[in-house]
This record gives C-alpha cells, sequence and structure tokens, in this order.
C-alpha cells in the first residue's frame, strides 16, 4: 500500500513543480506569443497560440527598425570582448597563481579591493578617456575598456589554477618548456571549465549591458540591442508584436546558450554568490 | 627586494609582468585612474565643454539640499527594502522545495536561470506590455474575474512597486543557484538525525537548516543589497524615472544629471556617496548580522 502512495506523492510534487515554472515563465511565453500575432490578434485575442504564426513581425524589425543592424553590433561586441577576457584572464590568472615577481600580492590585492567599488563610480572618467580619443560612436568605444578583462576573472581563473599540482610544470620545465609554452599547453587545457565559466558569464553580461552602450553611442549605426531596444519606449504607437519579435531576437541566443552550457552558468552563479 | 635575484627567478618574475600587462594596463587605464578621476571630478563643476572649476564640497553640500535627490535616495531605499528580502525568502523557499533528488534537477534549475540570462531590457519592455493599461494582459486578467483595472505602470503610487516585482522575477534564479548550492553542503545525517528524533518540519527548518544555512544566506542578502542598489536597466527601460518621479532610482538620476544635464560633477559626487552608503550598508551588514551567523561550515 505505501508505494502507491509515495508515486502519487511524486508526481504531485512534481506537478507544483512544473506549474510553478510555467507561471514564473510564463512573462517568456507571452513574449514569444505576441511575436506572432498580428496586431488586431494583439489587441483582442489573449490566447497563449497565434491563429497563425506571422513570421513577418521578425522581417519587419530587422529591416524596418534596424534591429539587423543592432544584432550585429551587439554580436561583435559582446563576442570580441568575451574573446579578449578569456584571453587576458587566463593570462593574469595564471602569472597571480603560479608565477613569483616582486609586488604580485600588491597588485592582486588592489584588484580585489576595487571588486566592491560600483560601477558607476568609473563610468563618468572612462566616458572621458573616450571622449578625449575620440571613440564615441565606434567600436573601439564600446569595447576596449571590456577588452583587457576583469578582476572578476582574473580572480576565478586564479583561484582555479591555484589547484593545479606543481609537478605538471615542474615535469615540463624539466623538459626545457618556457612560460608561454606552460601557460598554453599547461595550465589552458587545465583551466578549460574555469574559462568556459568566465566566457558564458562574460557573454551574457555583455550582451545585455546597458549603460556604458547607452553613453558612448549616438548613432543608429553604432548601438547595441539593449540601446536600440529600450529607444522602442519612446515611440508614440507602439508596435507590440514587431516590438516583442525584436525582444525574441534579443533574449533567445542567451537563452539558447544557457542550455548548452547550462553546467558552467550554474558554476558561475556559485563563484559570484559564494566566493566573495 | 634588495636581495639579488638569481637568472631563474629574474626569468620569472619578467614573465610574470609580462603575463598580467594587458591585464593590468586595462585594470589602471579603466579602473584604478577612473576611481582616483571621479573622486577629483566630485570636487569639480564641469559641463565637458569648458574647464572643471574647483568648487570644494560644494556638490555634496547642493546635493543633501536638494529634493529630488533625497526622493532618489528615497526611491532606491524602497527597492532595496522590498526587494532584498522578498527575493532571497523566495528563493530559500524554492531551493528548499527543491533540494532533494530528484529527476530534471538539472532542467529545473536552468528554467529558474533562464531570466536571469535574458536581456534586462527586453525583459522590461516584455512586462511593459504585460502591464500596458490598457490592453496588458494583467488587467485583461483583473477585468475577466470582476475586478478594477489598476493602472501599474503609469501611475506613481503602482510605479516602483511594479518595477520591483519585475527586478525580484528577473533575479530570482541567480538566489535560487546560490541557495542550493548552500544547502547541498549541509550534511544528509544532520537532517536524517532531525527526522529521527521527531522534528516537524518547521522545528527542522528553524533550527536545523536556517541556522547552518546562515553563512550563505548571509553573503546572498549583502551581494543581493549591493546589487539592488545599483538597479538602472530595468527602470530605464520601463518608466525612464517616470510618471514624474516615481521611479528614479538613485543610478537613474546619476545618470540623468550626468549624460542629460551634463553636470559631471554633481554626478562624481554621487558616484562616491554611492559608493560610501554601499559601504557604510555593508559594514553594517557585518557588525548586526555577521556576528549571529554560525561560521561552522564553509
Amino acid at each position: 500500500m505505501k508505494k502507491p502512495l509515495r508515486l502519487v506523492g511524486e508526481i504531485c510534487f512534481y506537478l507544483v513543480i512544473f506549474a510553478i515554472l510555467f507561471v514564473y515563465l510564463f512573462p517568456l511565453l507571452w513574449q514569444l506569443s505576441t511575436s506572432l500575432k498580428t496586431m488586431d490578434e494583439v489587441f483582442r485575442g489573449f490566447s497563449l497560440i497565434p491563429k497563425t504564426p506571422l513570421w513577418e513581425n521578425y522581417t519587419t524589425a530587422l529591416r524596418d527598425f534596424n534591429v539587423g543592424r543592432f544584432l550585429l553590433n551587439t554580436i561583435l561586441v559582446a563576442g570580441l570582448i568575451t574573446l579578449g577576457q578569456v584571453i587576458s584572464c587566463s593570462m593574469a590568472g595564471y602569472a597571480f597563481a603560479k608565477l613569483r615577481f616582486p609586488g604580485r600580492d600588491f597588485i592582486f590585492f588592489l584588484y580585489l579591493g576595487t571588486m566592491m567599488i560600483p560601477a558607476t563610480v568609473t563610468l563618468i572618467p572612462s566616458y572621458v578617456i573616450i571622449l578625449e580619443l575620440g571613440w564615441i560612436d565606434s567600436l573601439q568605444g564600446l569595447i576596449v575598456p571590456f577588452v583587457f578583462g576583469n578582476a572578476f576573472g582574473t580572480f576565478l581563473i586564479r583561484q582555479f589554477l591555484q589547484g593545479v599540482p606543481r609537478d605538471l610544470e615542474e615535469a615540463a620545465e624539466i623538459d626545457g618548456a618556457g612560460y608561454f609554452v606552460i601557460w598554453s599547453r599547461i595550465m589552458i587545457p587545465m583551466a578549460k571549465p574555469a574559462l568556459a565559466t568566465l566566457a558564458v558569464m562574460t557573454l551574457v553580461s555583455q550582451w545585455n549591458s546597458l549603460v556604458w552602450p547607452l553613453i558612448v553611442t549616438q548613432a543608429d549605426k553604432w548601438k547595441v540591442l539593449s540601446v536600440g531596444l529600450a529607444a522602442f519606449r519612446l515611440f508614440r504607437t507602439i508596435q507590440w508584436n514587431t516590438m516583442m519579435a525584436a525582444v525574441v531576437m534579443a533574449t533567445l541566443p542567451m537563452i539558447i546558450i544557457l542550455f548548452l552550457a547550462q553546467r558552467f552558468f550554474i558554476q558561475g552563479i556559485q563563484f559570484s554568490g559564494l566566493n566573495r | 627586494m634588495a636581495r639579488k635575484m638569481s637568472p631563474k627567478r629574474k626569468r620569472e618574475a619578467v614573465a610574470g609582468y609580462l603575463f598580467i600587462t594587458p591585464n593590468l594596463l586595462g585594470f589602471l587605464i579603466f579602473q584604478l585612474v577612473p576611481i582616483v578621476v571621479a573622486i577629483l571630478l566630485a570636487f569639480t563643476e564641469w559641463d565637458l565643454i569648458n574647464d572643471p572649476i574647483w568648487v570644494g564640497f560644494a556638490n555634496y553640500r547642493n546635493l543633501l539640499k536638494e529634493p529630488v535627490f533625497h526622493l532618489s535616495v528615497k526611491k532606491t531605499l524602497y527597492f532595496v527594502v522590498i526587494n532584498v528580502p522578498v527575493q532571497s525568502m523566495l528563493a530559500l523557499l524554492i531551493a528548499i522545495l527543491l533540494n532533494r533528488s530528484i529527476r530534471f534537477q538539472n532542467l529545473i534549475r536552468t528554467l529558474f536561470i533562464v531570466p536571469w540570462v535574458s536581456m534586462a531590457v527586453a525583459v522590461g519592455l516584455t512586462w511593459t506590455w504585460i502591464y500596458n493599461s490598457q490592453f496588458g494582459l494583467l488587467n485583461e486578467i483583473l477585468t475577466r474575474v470582476g475586478l478594477d483595472k489598476i493602472p501599474w505602470l503609469a501611475h506613481p503610487d503602482w510605479a516602483l512597486i511594479s518595477v520591483i516585482v519585475v527586478n525580484i522575477w528577473q533575479f530570482l534564479g541567480f538566489h535560487i543557484i546560490v541557495f542550493l548550492a548552500g544547502l547541498q553542503m549541509i550534511p544528509r545525517e544532520v537532517e536524517e538525525a532531525a527526522i529521527v528524533d521527531g522534528a516537524t518540519p518547521l522545528t527542522r527548518f528553524f533550527k536545523v537548516t536556517l541556522p547552518l544555512i546562515s553563512p550563505v544566506l548571509f553573503y546572498d542578502l549583502i551581494v543581493n543589497v549591493i546589487g539592488t542598489f545599483q538597479a538602472f536597466d530595468l527602470p530605464y527601460a520601463m518608466t525612464g524615472g517616470g510618471p514624474g518621479n516615481a521611479t528614479r532610482v538613485y543610478n537613474l538620476y546619476l545618470y540623468q544629471k550626468g549624460f542629460q544635464f551634463l553636470r559631471m560633477g554633481e554626478a562624481s559626487a554621487m558616484a562616491v556617496m554611492l559608493f560610501i552608503i554601499i559601504g557604510i550598508t555593508t559594514a553594517f551588514f557585518f557588525r548586526v548580522v555577521g556576528r549571529r551567523v554560525n561560521y561552522d561550515l564553509t
């Protein structure tokens, strides 16, 4: 008699969890649904499934609302920053974890010390630097301040590499390997999980970032998705279906990456939430 | 450092400096120098066009006298005070619910962080549509069950709480993951011993789970407070600070001061003050709450 009762309990448990999830994710389902409706249906029909999916909303957003350009800029900016951060942080993380040089601990302490300072503090001076360089409305202006990496990434890679046993390096050193070879042939392969974590965390935060691109771009040509989409709110008559199509194109890529790299996202969250 | 280094040590040191060079350059130019410059700029009046004028503490004095500044501080505190406890408690509750050997554990965890990886601007616009007074989903539901429509983002009394709800919703998953990691560090035997002793689920929560998870809870609350003080994207995308000043949170006002009114000095002073406010709050947390935290674990 005990077993069927437990089974019923278990089924109820899953029903509750998935009911919570359905409600929790409903706003995103509604966004997807609106993006495929006609304007007529948007205002009248309150069904989740559109009668006939109107894919034109997506082409309209891409063509008439410049979303294509914004998307391209976002891919370039977020992609290049991520690449730069992974390289730069893996180099610095290796040096801070494994190499001895005067001032190492002091510099690392400075890194940690600035991690708690709110990003807005550096906003205005960084803007002035970009302004003086004449990099307003340029790809450099969007990328350069972040491409060299940051304290969080360096910290993450350093923590990970500190756990790598010394004998590996020593064996390589005996074989005559230089520091560059040790970094590229031993440290990078060893640090792959940490690098993947850094890559997905950077990619998502850069893809979604708003404040910096907002202040260094004015022309549509250089706007990224977040800045381009934020301007939608100011339109007098809003085409909700086209807007939601643009919104789906802004969110879906990161959701797909989340599902492809779940493990690394979880690790990244645990690191930023627990290891401070 | 006066000690002479062996050639091998010297090579190692040179390699060390070379490896950190790109990272350190970025750090110096876009982190350390800007921090110092921001502190200095806060003592000036500057519109980006004319030369900055040294004004001493005038920016701070003026800000402290300015009604809109007070308002933005009040709105931000309200944001923090509602958002942090509700979000963290809700997340802890869901994490406890999920903390057992269940099927689809990975899928469920991942689904909960979908809003967190979604662009805040995009999420904000989605909710603007759901909140729409005339045609939005929420008011449609209210009408169907016979209730009056609510002017969610259109009325000063409702706008801020409506934005906070979205903020709670968007970052809930992040905190669930943090708590799940914390819960998984609690040894199984401790929980089982409590069950054997006949503790009810409620006593078990207050006497076993809560004390053991308190360090994680403590850190989560700090991370949450620091993050919430800096809220910007959602209010910017959903309301732009309005209606009136209803959602003009601190960072939104700072942005407008700097980049719309071109008052770089005052905006820098605001940034420095935000840092001080966050510092004081964190220190307060450590002194008042930190003492009661059980550090035996982790």
